[in-house]
């Protein structure tokens, strides 16, 4: 952006502002209030509202200031008789057709329209005649629809374009007749709901939390979501201990997703008061036997009973301790000590499915946020599909080519939906991405890279030369589709392409809200994994302590490996294939439920806090394992206070050091951990360069495009809770009427939509 | 109805009589394509942009832009394909002359646009006609083709090295996409939204290329104008409005049709009262919309004895303007009241809907007039209606929301009997 | 800053119409590919082709929506926004000939009403019904460029001017 300086004169004051700058944003910068309905920043400008309406000199009508751009010697003026009256003149018309019910508008409280007409309208009303009439519907399961309400600024079809890439929802009819809708009017789509985050009235509504409260009955809790590593805020709105919905809407919380959440963060939330979740610790006391309540003071004795008797007879080593990468940090640090302070065991990992270790260990330029991916002039994405798995990193993509006309390197084995951005797109064979990687190091094994993964070697180049023609930033983006010895190279990367003028920054792309938080505790330090884990019990691990559960598909792997333990201990929330194994089963507190932080794919570290009290009988899993840990004897000193363990935890990662609750407040703001860059050279080229040549060279090519929700609405154990994602898995079914719930006219099985 | 010149030689209605008019050979015999042989012959682009400024061509399709300085904006260096788009929508009310000089005379638009192409440097040209004129898109492919087959349309034309193609393009019923950002959406298979300006369409048009958007009549004119030279076309007319103008006449005259007048032709009396035959019937004249649907009403007492001069400056001068030059003539069987709400259910069919104040104001206003019209008016009511135009007029996105304003504002202003014996 | 955006077709076909979409003689193919060739953007020949569609079809109905998207590589949502948008596509049955008279002023003046009630006298139907047969369904629409010679109407594509009682009588005759 050019930093060259311009004098504007706004209502007889003058500015120095950027040349270029958008002059309704300078005006609302320098205290002159503007309003506007269709302006969004960074969404294609639409200046349909005619709200944002001031009075230019030398132009010849009263101008639209989201469209003007700062010129040197502009004189402006957002205030006076002609603008207020012209401004009255807009609220009347966008509210002559609305009706002028807001007490029964699910909106009322947090209108747009609402708060302009009492700012900026007129005192009476004068449109006496009838309204134009519009049914309500649903559009989806997830967005409910009250046309009438629409005043056509069009924030939800851009957002759905221009964030999403989807462009499911657009505005049909002409005239006073424009309705926003679909064809047929069915929203098929990743229900992402950023319309009804975007829409500033009550025409896009959330139709999980219709009708349930006034959003001034909310208690708002800043937290980060658990789903996906991007770690989107979010306002949980909970009333009497019951989480109601989840927002992103910017009066509550302005953080690095902005308005921005995906389907999961916005509609996932149901699994937390859910009726099937564990209400208090229970034991088994036989194999095969019943799971019997018990008090967490037996459960508790219990577990560190057997423990021990296991230590005793087999050796600490034979207690594996396995921590689920969804966990705080708190939780994951607390687990770390747990097993090598306290137990000493080797045996300590995730249930992750990327290990990221080998990236970490090699990293030689810091992660990228949400913004710097947005503002990149190159990206360079290998594997993974983050408009499926990472929905905010998707979105942060697709903007810096749309909007920002950044060029996107696609290297990936399926013809996933963010290729309509790629200008260059490496369609690879499955499995050969670390070819790709080898070739981008050295264009020596160009010729070996392209055979392996069928493609032309001037496609690489192509790659290549996107790259080294970047001023400006490039960003990589890194997915668990390549292997350890690819992701030490790539992490060095930057020393091959290093020039003035550029920057490299990185961002992993794993799969779970705490994978990174999950890494930096050290869980993943100890040289064993879960399926090593579980091919080893019945021999080597006799006992496994577990906050969290295996995933179905490990289990699979290993059929019989849980019913081989001498004992298994699982802290969860539901039941489920693990805790079906288990011999000690504890109630552990979700997310919402207790205070903490997460670290996500940029190395933010963000808070996680408590909106409802625990439910039940629950604890978070810190506290759990601490209370266990006194039980064997080591008192960890946390005192029931979360803050306690993450000062532990300042003082012992060196990454976090310096961090605090209180510096970690403002979401606004997020504090980035400082990991470790350098070169090192564990990065071994020729390791890769013989795993490459022992790829086989004719694999079948994935030539179709996933659809859209293929990863978002598969089931899992949190997603299961929520009865409208059991529609969304099975192919999200038009009822037969949209004027009615599609939840109370379909019933389905919970197939998954890639199976049915 | 009649098709004539008054008050000069035709010149764009040389050869709507003839026998045969739309065929290549008679537009041959008669004059045609020599104006594209004589740019051939040693003229270059800039020198036909210079002669189209020479002329004082304004632009026909009811902005009145000059029609050389739209040329010229056009950038030279651009790296992008340029687009030359003839605008054929013709949906502004009392609207027709584009209508007859197509159907009459289809060789002399193609050989018009080509010169445009030339000038400007486009390869590609379309003809953006509204759905309606199914008719006349067919005419138009039978003589594009006809040219392509003598070797005027296509890869290098005449011998050339300049290489050019018409298509034809059909829009589906939507009067905004006579506005010429809207006619590109549209074009490019969107809705029929106008875009914001600037950037302008010379700069970045039709597929985000610089494009040059002209009416039927004002590419027509070019071959004449480059025929007997700028200055030559321009004298036809007056010092700003150049050459002559085709109108369109409608209502109670006993001649309705399509008449061209030189620029400045001096007495609208007479034009009524003589040239179109006078009056149907033999009624008084009470009210004349001179431009089509979109300019401000004439009492006929700003008419008679006036002297009002048929051009740019003189409507202005008169009260109204040239608009699209839809020449209405209303007789006193006609109630001022009726025939604004007729126009402003027109402008509230045809609001695209994208910008407030055009969508809700002409909702709103139509929902006035018909209150009003089946007898529940207030005599507020045209306070409010002149408010509510107050509130749409130089606010909205495009010049729609002011035209839907115009007619309202200056009916109440000049036929105030009209309104009040409705609302009091 | 200005905001660029780079418009890109979307490449899945996502809702379930529940129908094929429709299928055309080779013939109407043709025409099909001589229209798409005008543009350098595969959108742009959405209009000429809704115009085949519903020549072909009757109307824009789910089959065609869905052909048209395949076509085009749009979503089914990309048609109806635009052919919701356009009063002569026709996303509902209309009647074999739609008689559609202009009401629009100058043809107000001239007797436009008279017509109207006339064809809907005859016709037994109110301005925007179709007959039972299916056979003419009457609407008034907005100024059709003829008000020299009002007034008027279009039947489907055809100009009908300077009309009169008997001019309609005789008209309607050819067509029933
Ligand atoms: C609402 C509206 C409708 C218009 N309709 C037409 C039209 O039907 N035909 C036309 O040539 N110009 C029409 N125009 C004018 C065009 O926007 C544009 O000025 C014209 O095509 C430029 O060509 P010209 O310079 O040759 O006149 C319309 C403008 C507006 C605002
Ligand atoms: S349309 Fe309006 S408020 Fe909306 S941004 Fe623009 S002019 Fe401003
Ligand atoms: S011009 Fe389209 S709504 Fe105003």
């Amino acid at each position: 952006m050019s930093t060259d300086l311009v004098k504007v004169t706004i209502n007889g004051k003058d500015f120095q502002v950027a040349k270029g700058a958008r002059l309704i944003d300078v005006c609302r910068e320098k205290g002159f209030d503007i309003p506007s309905f269709c302006y969004y920043a960074d969404l294609a400008l639409q200046a349909s509202c005619r709200m944002c309406l001031v009075r230019i000199e030398k132009m010849p009508k009263l101008q639209t200031s989201c469209t003007i751009t700062c010129t040197d010697g502009m004189i402006v003026t957002t205030q006076s008789e002609e603008i207020e009256k012209a401004q009255r003149g807009m609220t009347e018309f966008l509210l002559a057709n609305h009706p002028l019910d807001c007490p029964v508008c699910d909106r009322g409280g947090e209108c747009e329209l609402q708060e302009m007409t009492f700012d900026w309208g007129g005192l009476e009303e004068r449109f006496t005649e009838r309204k134009n009439y519009h049914a309500e519907r649903y559009l989806s399961p997830m967005v409910a629809n009250d046309p009438q309400r629409c005043i056509l600024c069009k924030r939800c079809t851009r957002v759905c374009d221009e964030w999403m890439g989807e462009d499911a929802i657009e505005a049909g009819g002409r005239g006073a007749h424009t309705v926003i809708g679909t064809y047929l009017g069915w929203l098929d789509c990743s229900q992402c709901g950023n319309c009804i985050e975007v829409c500033p009235t009550g025409t896009l509504l959330d139709a999980t939390y219709r009708h349930q409260t006034r959003p001034w009955e909310l208690a708002q809790n800043i937290t980060t979501c658990n789903f996906c590593s991007d770690g989107c805020q979010m306002s949980l709105g909970s009333r009497g201990g019951e989480v109601l919905r989840s927002v992103a809407r910017d009066r509550y919380v302005n953080g690095i997703n902005g308005e921005f959440l995906c389907v999961k963060g916005r509609f996932g939330h149901p699994f937390i008061n859910h009726d099937e979740r564990i209400r208090t610790p229970m034991i088994r006391y036989k194999k095969g036997g019943k799971l019997i309540p018990a008090t967490w003071d037996e459960a508790i004795r219990h577990v560190a009973e057997r423990l021990d008797a296991v230590a005793d007879e087999h050796g600490r080593n034979a207690i594996g301790v396995v921590g689920s990468p969804r966990l705080t940090n708190e939780a994951l640090h607390v687990l770390h000590k747990f097993a090598t302070e306290l137990v000493g065991t080797e045996n300590y990992t995730t249930t992750d499915r990327f290990s990221l270790k080998s990236f970490f260990n090699n990293l030689s330029a810091p992660l990228a946020t949400p913004r710097d991916i947005r503002y990149a002039k190159t990206i360079l994405q290998i594997g993974g599909d983050p408009g499926e798995l990472q929905p905010l990193t998707g979105k942060a993509v697709r903007q810096a080519v749309r909007n920002g006309g950044a060029t996107l390197v696609l290297v990936n084995s399926v013809p996933i939906r963010l290729r309509e951005q790629a200008k260059v797109f490496l369609h690879v064979r499955p499995g050969t991405e670390d070819a790709i990687v080898l070739a981008l190091t050295d264009s020596a094994d160009d010729k070996l890279a392209a055979q392996k993964a069928g493609l032309d070697a001037e496609a690489i180049d192509a790659a290549r030369q996107a790259i080294a023609n970047t001023t400006g930033d490039v960003v990589i983006l890194v997915s668990h589709e390549i292997s350890n010895e690819a992701q030490a190279i790539i992490a060095q990367l930057p020393s091959v392409f290093a020039a003035e003028g550029r920057r490299f920054l990185f961002h992993p792309l794993p799969f779970y809200n705490n994978s990174i938080g999950a890494h930096d505790m050290g869980m993943m330090d100890a040289a064993t994994s879960p399926l090593h884990l579980l091919a080893a019990t019945g021999s080597d691990i006799r006992a496994l302590y577990m906050a969290g559960s295996f995933l179905p598909e490990q289990l699979a792997e290993h059929e019989d490996a849980l019913s081989r333990l001498d004992f298994l201990v699982v802290q969860e929330l539901f039941e489920n294939e693990t805790t079906a194994a288990a011999d000690v089963v504890l109630p552990a507190a979700s997310y919402a439920e207790q205070d903490g932080t997460f670290t996500n794919n940029s190395g933010l570290v963000q808070r996680v806090r408590q909106s409802i009290p625990p439910l039940h009988q629950s604890k978070p899993d810190w506290m759990i394992t601490a209370q266990l840990a006194k039980e064997l004897g080591m008192d960890f000193g946390y005192e029931m206070s979360a803050s306690a363990v993450f000062r532990d935890i300042a003082k012992n990662v060196p990454a976090y050091s310096e961090m605090s609750y209180p510096k970690l407040k403002d979401e606004t703001n997020p504090v980035q951990a400082r990991y470790a860059i350098g070169f090192s050279d564990s990065g071994n080229t020729d390791v890769l360069r013989s795993r490459v040549e022992a790829l086989p060279d004719n694999g079948e090519k994935i030539n179709v495009t996933p659809d859209v929700g293929v990863e978002l609405f598969r089931l899992g154990m949190l997603t299961d809770k929520v009865s409208q994602f059991h529609l969304l898995a099975s192919g999200n079914p038009r009822p037969e009427t949209t004027a009615i719930s599609p939840l109370y006219q379909i019933t389905v099985e919970a197939k998954r939509r890639d199976a049915a | 109805m009649r098709i004539e010149a008054i008050g000069c030689e035709p010149l764009q209605l040389r050869r709507v009589h003839l026998e045969n008019s739309r065929a290549l050979d008679v537009y041959r015999r008669n004059g045609g394509y020599e104006a594209i042989k004589k740019v051939f012959d040693g003229m270059s682009p800039d020198d036909v942009i210079n002669e189209v400024k020479k002329s004082a061509l304004r632009g026909r399709g009811g902005a009145g832009f000059p029609t050389g300085m739209k040329w010229s904006f056009v950038p030279k260096d651009s790296p992008k394909p340029k687009y030359v788009v003839c605008n054929a929508d013709e949906s502004e009310p009392g609207t027709f002359k584009d209508r007859y000089l197509m159907e009459r005379d289809p060789h002399m638009l193609i050989e018009g646009m080509l010169i445009a192409a030339y000038a400007l440097g486009s390869k590609t040209t379309y003809i953006y006609t509204r759905g309606e004129y199914k008719y006349l898109i067919d005419i138009m492919d039978v003589a594009i083709a006809e040219a392509r087959a003598a070797g005027l349309v296509g890869n290098n034309i005449l011998g050339t090295d300049f290489s050019c193609e018409i298509y034809t393009h059909t829009g589906a019923g939507a009067y905004i996409c006579g506005e010429e950002t809207a006619l590109l959406s549209s074009l490019e298979g969107l809705r029929g939204h106008p875009r914001m300006k600037p950037p302008f369409p010379a700069v970045s048009g039709l597929y985000a290329c610089p494009t040059v958007v002209n009416n039927v009549e004002t590419l027509t004119a070019v071959p004449d104008i480059i025929k007997m030279g700028g200055e030559a076309y321009q004298k036809l007319g007056t010092e700003k409005s150049g050459g002559t103008k085709v109108w369109s006449v409608s209502g109670h005259v006993n001649s309705p049709g399509v008449y061209e007048l030189p620029m400045g032709y001096d007495d609208m009396e007479k034009f009524i009262m003589e040239d179109c035959g006078g009056m149907l019937d033999g009624k008084k004249l009470k009210a004349v919309i001179p431009g089509g649907s979109s300019v401000y009403i004439m009492r006929a007492d700003q008419i008679i004895g006036k002297d009002v001069r048929m051009d740019y400056e003189g409507l202005v001068a008169a009260g109204s303007s040239v608009g699209s030059g839809g020449f209405i003539v209303m007789d006193e069987t006609v109630d001022i009241f009726e025939s604004t709400k007729n126009l402003t259910e027109f402008y509230k069919h045809e609001s695209c809907g994208w910008c407030t104040p055009c969508r809700e104001g002409t909702d709103w206003l139509v929902k006035v007039f018909k209150r009003i019209d089946s007898g529940g008016g207030r005599p507020e009511d045209a306070q409010l209606m002149l408010d509510l135009c107050d509130n749409i007029e130089g606010k909205s996105f495009c010049p729609l929301g002011d035209a839907a304003a115009w007619p309202i504002q200056s009916a109440i202003k000049r036929f105030p009997e009209d309104f009040k014996k409705r609302i009091s | 800053m200005s905001t660029q955006i780079v418009n890109i077709q979307p490449l899945s076909q996502p809702v379930n119409l529940g129908v094929e979409p429709a299928t055309f003689s080779p013939e109407v193919e043709a025409e099909i590919d001589s229209h798409i060739a005008k543009y350098p953007v595969l959108r742009s020949a959405i209009l000429p082709l809704m115009f085949i569609v519903q020549r072909e079809r009757g109307y824009l109905d789910p089959a065609g929506v869905l052909y048209l998207a395949n076509r085009l590589k749009l979503r089914v949502t990309d048609i109806w926004e635009v052919a919701t948008f356009y009063s002569m596509i026709h996303v509902e049955p209309i009647g074999k000939y739609n008689i559609q008279i202009c009401r629009t002023l100058s043809c107000k003046i001239r007797g436009a009403g008279k017509i109207t009630e006339y064809c809907s006298q005859k016709l037994g139907i109110q301005v925007g019904e179709t007959t039972a047969d299916g056979k003419f369904t009457l609407t008034e629409v907005e100024c059709l460029g003829s008000c020299g010679t009002a007034p008027m109407m279009q039947i489907n594509f055809d100009y009908h001017e300077n009309l009169t009682p008997e001019k309609i009588d005789q008209i309607l005759e050819k067509l029933a």
